[in-house]
């Protein structure tokens, strides 16, 4: 039961900085958005010890464990859009698939060259 | 009345077909019965087959919606907690996930454009590599079809698992550091979950480089998006 208030207690500062987030995004007119920046602000927080870790792990590992909960609700939505996948549409996931294989190569490729690169300057 | 009754049995409903899966996932473990499918799935099917329309599922739906911005915003919590790995491979992290960002979003648009799909459609695609509140809220500041962008995200998710070992071979990926952020980059959580099973190592550069992408992508998108179309 204590655990649940905490998560309950935890998520609402996790709420808090979504909305001050929000409030920034709205007041900059910025695209990125309102969540992502109040990401941001609690990691800045957390590593400058103003908000500390015991406030916010229970409610956010609760939450990332269960991510998919989350958008479940906004995942259903696509029976009114099933019809994009008919016909020319599947060549999508043929995109979307070429389209990862290219992210995944490319970006591990490119990490894998710098680290190398440095470790050979340490030899 | 009505209204709160049908929305409270949406959300009980939601959770119970949650922890449904989550049983189902922890029994079969393969990727495609990851808990979002099966959930989904499920739920679609009751819909369908008592003819309710999406509209009313949302009565309640839109209640659990409503925490997906303070998820992402949670995304702080492991960020944090693999800060020493952030900080030790700061260079390399950014540099490799940065690039995947600007290819994930170029190559999918582009393709999607010479084969002559609508904007709305393009925009669905677009941060198909991120983790999916975040995919969404890119596609809604750009005026996509939301749903489709977690349709993409899973696409991204589960086709990355599945071709994850070609493309280490193809691209010579043996370093935990370059399969940690290729597998972070283009298949965000589901993609992590499967590299956290071969290696801890690995797992913890998918999480950092997953975070990291999720807030590239949505910095960068509008912008590339306006260059390439």
């Amino acid at each position: 039961m204590l655990n649940i208030g905490k998560i309950i207690l935890h998520t609402i500062v996790l709420i808090v900085f979504y909305q001050v987030g929000m409030l920034i995004q709205n007041t900059f007119n910025l695209f990125v958005p309102g969540s992502v920046i109040g990401m941001i602000l609690l990691f800045i927080f957390l590593s400058l010890k103003v908000v500390k870790i015991t406030w916010i792990e229970n409610g956010a590992r609760f939450i990332v464990d269960n991510l998919a909960l989350f958008f479940i609700p906004v995942t259903v939505g696509v029976l009114d859009y099933y019809e994009v996948f008919a016909g020319i549409g599947s060549l999508l996931i043929l995109i979307a698939l070429i389209s990862t294989m290219l992210v995944m190569g490319i970006s591990g490729a490119t990490s894998q060259l710098l680290i190398k690169r440095r470790a050979e300057e340490h030899d | 009345m009505i209204d709160f009754l049908i929305g409270l049995t949406a959300i009980l409903g939601t959770c119970i077909t949650y922890v449904f899966s989550l049983y189902v996932h922890k029994r079969w473990n393969v990727t495609i019965t990851a808990p979002v499918i099966i959930s989904t799935v499920l739920i679609i099917c009751v819909l369908l087959i008592f003819q309710i329309p999406y509209e009313t599922y949302m009565l309640g739906g839109q209640w659990i919606d409503h925490l997906l911005g303070p998820a992402v915003v949670a995304l702080a919590y492991p960020l944090y907690m693999q800060r020493h790995t952030l900080r030790e491979l700061l260079i390399p992290l950014l540099v490799g996930t940065s690039l995947g960002a600007v290819v994930g979003i170029s190559s999918g648009v582009l393709m999607a454009k010479w084969a002559g799909f609508e904007e709305s459609i393009i925009y669905a695609l677009t941060p198909k590599s991120v983790t999916t509140p975040v995919a969404m809220a890119v596609t809604e500041n750009l005026g996509g079809i939301i749903p489709l962008a977690a349709v993409f995200v899973m696409f991204a998710g589960i086709g990355g698992v599945l071709i994850h070992n070609l493309v280490f071979r193809l691209f010579r990926l043996d370093h935990y550091l370059g399969r940690g952020v290729g597998m972070g980059s283009a298949s965000h959580a589901i993609g992590t979950a499967t590299l956290m099973e071969d290696s801890q190592l690995a797992g913890s550069v998918s999480t950092v480089a997953m975070v990291i992408s999720a807030v590239v992508v949505s910095v960068i998108a509008p912008a590339l998006i306006f260059l390439l179309l």
